[in-house]
């Protein structure tokens, strides 16, 4: 249990930039995701809270004890890696007594700390087994006990569940949340997976080529995105691109009024932005209503396309509409709605001003 | 059951009738190559043992072998004695060089291992004689056994190193992470993790080094001191003074009885346990 700060921590590797003045604060006992795609620095700067690798810059702290420079086995952490990493010489047992023996425990504490470990993680009839006769999540599950047994500090988590299939890896994902929450261990989680982000975290860290690009709670996340990066990560596919128009209007907040391309866009409040800013409004397909005759009246924004494709993805469907030579994907769930989808022809899209996202940006062509 | 019991008997009738395929002498002309072969690499041996068993003026062959275990056996406990300390010093050089050359990059080191791989393609004759001109700088090297020791090391060293260069690269570096991580220190990560998983490289470099130490003479031959004279280099001796007798022959034979022993000692031992596969996931 300790809280984790990293201040203003970067690694370079010659002229490349891993990960570029990274700053953050996981509080005691936290869940802490780090997000993004691969090549974005968030298994680097894992890497350097466990001291596998140095920072070029920065300090990294636990607690008030300053381990930028200190090697990984004096700072007690417990690091479960992509693949479970099992010691394949050693049997369950022993691969769970591995940290408390090289500490130099004695044999009559570490065989019951052991059992208590692989009771933990429901495994306690395996002790005996070798890693190899297990599978690949009770493999996992192993990995776990054996950070575990050794009472670490710090949870870090590099991609745990990749390397297992579907079903199994969202039953691990709850089971490592359950393990963190009853041990109150500070917790630092890396994947690429949002779904996987967004089930287990307590705050999440969205990173791209090295930078942070927000940190939030799901929510803030979701619904407020700070920039184009976000908003198109976390599964906002529709982007315009355009300039603040006019600002408030009938919301309390004020609405934010965008000119894109001929299209005028209202769109939900925020407090940054101008008029004659540029702005990127992102709105997501699960948001786009189809519709029918004498729907137009609900809606703020309504816009008109023709149908390019439609894909039927059992409960819901996936119209793509091309509106003045842009498109938009809209997902349609619900009888009612799929009626309005024919195959080709004209339909109307009408989107509520809180479902479009004016994200801030200067001058760059959404979607892109 | 017995539908299928009873097909293939009429098969075999009518196969007595018909005239041999061509697959067939395909099948008896490859094994008959491969017998061929053996007996072409068996035979030299064979002979060589035939040749041990016979006596001079018809005494018992055994007597031969009983002569190896008498007047020969300071020659093979030569033997023994520098292939052990070579093995030794071998693995204590190897084992931290193979760590460096697989985890860590710095400068010089491709050149470095090929310096350390040199003596695999020099003529043993040149490392004879060069060994020769610097031991005249040092006069105890030319008396005592270390100066063999040493001469059997920089020959047998590359054969230990390169196995366990390659075990090293094989194993995924997460191991050793993983043993970091949990508190471990480098050497203790080294000895409990890291030995054992490159336990097939170790025994594969143990069991090249051993044949090659234990059956060379013409290293030997140039830098052995006053005194020391090992199994192969007697065996080279003899023949060269007094031809080739059935003792000689006999002490020949024990030699590559030792060297084919410790090969399936190898693949007894390790062949078993590591090759097939429960020490890497």
């Amino acid at each position: 249990m300790s809280r984790v700060r990293l201040n203003h921590v970067s690694k370079h590797y010659g002229q490349t930039v891993a990960v570029d003045d990274l700053t953050l604060d996981v509080a005691n006992g936290e869940f802490l995701t780090l997000l993004g795609p691969s090549g974005c620095g968030k298994t680097t700067s894992l890497r350097m809270i466990a001291g596998l690798i140095e920072p070029t810059a920065g300090q990294i702290f636990f607690d008030d004890q300053d381990v930028t420079y200190i090697p990984p086995r004096t700072r007690n952490i417990g690091f479960v890696f992509q693949t479970p990493a099992l010691f394949p010489h050693l049997n369950v047992a022993d691969n769970v007594a591995f940290g408390l023996s090289v500490k130099g425990q004695k044999k009559d504490v570490i065989k019951p700390r052991v059992e208590e470990m692989l009771a933990l993680v429901d495994l306690a009839e395996y002790g005996k087994r070798m890693p190899g006769q297990l599978s690949g999540g009770q493999q996992q599950r192993v990995a776990l006990a054996r950070v575990l047994a050794t009472d670490p500090r710090v949870l870090l988590f590099d991609e745990p569940l990749s390397a297992l299939d579907r079903n199994l890896r969202d039953s691990l994902k709850y089971s490592i949340l359950d393990l963190q929450r009853r041990t109150k261990k500070t917790a630092v989680y890396v994947t690429h997976d949002q779904s996987e982000a967004f089930a287990i975290s307590d705050r999440i860290v969205v990173l791209d080529h090295g930078r942070v690009q927000q940190i939030g709670t799901q929510t803030d996340i979701y619904l407020n995105p700070q920039t184009p990066f976000v908003a198109e990560f976390i599964g906002a596919t529709n982007g315009f691109a355009g300039t603040v128009t006019a600002v408030g209007g009938s919301d309390e907040d004020g609405r934010v009024t965008v000119g894109a391309d001929g299209v005028t866009l209202h769109c939900r409040g925020r407090g940054d932005v101008a008029v004659g800013d540029d702005v990127l409004v992102y709105v997501r397909p699960e948001n786009i209503v189809v519709l029918g005759d004498g729907d137009d009246a609900e809606y703020v924004n309504v816009l008109e396309g023709e149908i390019d494709r439609v894909i039927f993805e059992g409960p819901m469907a996936q119209v793509r509409v091309d509106v003045g030579g842009r498109e938009l994907r809209a997902d349609v769930s619900g009888g009612e709605r799929l009626t309005l989808i024919t195959r080709r022809g004209r339909i109307r899209l009408g989107f509520n001003d809180a479902s479009l996202i004016p994200v801030p940006h200067a001058g760059a062509v959404a979607g892109s | 059951m017995t539908e299928a019991m009873d097909l293939p008997a009429p098969a075999a009738k009518r196969s007595r009738r018909r005239p041999v395929t061509r697959r067939e002498v395909v099948l008896i002309l490859s094994h008959a190559y491969i017998w061929l072969i053996l007996i072409v690499f068996v035979l030299p041996f064979l002979a060589l043992f035939a040749y041990s068993l016979t006596g001079p003026g018809g005494e018992y062959a055994i007597e031969n072998f009983q002569y190896v275990m008498g007047s020969f056996s300071e020659n093979l406990v030569w033997s023994f004695i520098v292939v052990g300390f070579t093995l030794v010093l071998d693995l204590v050089i190897a084992l931290p060089a193979a760590h460096v050359i697989v985890r860590y990059s710095f400068p010089g080191k491709r050149l470095l291992f090929s310096a350390l791989t040199l003596p695999l393609y020099v003529p043993g004759a040149v490392i004879g004689i060069s060994l020769v001109l610097v031991y005249n700088f040092t006069y105890h090297l030319t008396t005592t056994v270390w100066g063999l020791v040493l001469a059997m090391v920089v020959g047998s060293f590359p054969l230990m190193l390169m196995p366990i260069v390659v075990a090293m690269r094989d194993l995924p570096i997460v191991f050793e992470e993983a043993s970091e991580c949990l508190g471990a220190t480098r050497l203790t990560t080294f000895w409990r993790i890291v030995f054992p998983l490159i336990g097939p490289g170790v025994s594969a470099g143990l069991m090249l080094a051993f044949i090659i130490v234990f059956n060379e003479y013409l290293v030997t031959l140039f830098v052995h001191p006053p005194g020391i004279t090992t199994a192969p280099l007697r065996v080279f001796n003899l023949v060269r003074t007094a031809g080739l007798l059935p003792t000689t022959a006999a002490l020949a034979v024990t030699l590559q009885l030792i060297s084919f022993g410790a090969v399936l000692l190898f693949f007894k031992v390790f062949g078993t346990r590591y090759l097939k596969g429960t020490y890497l996931l």
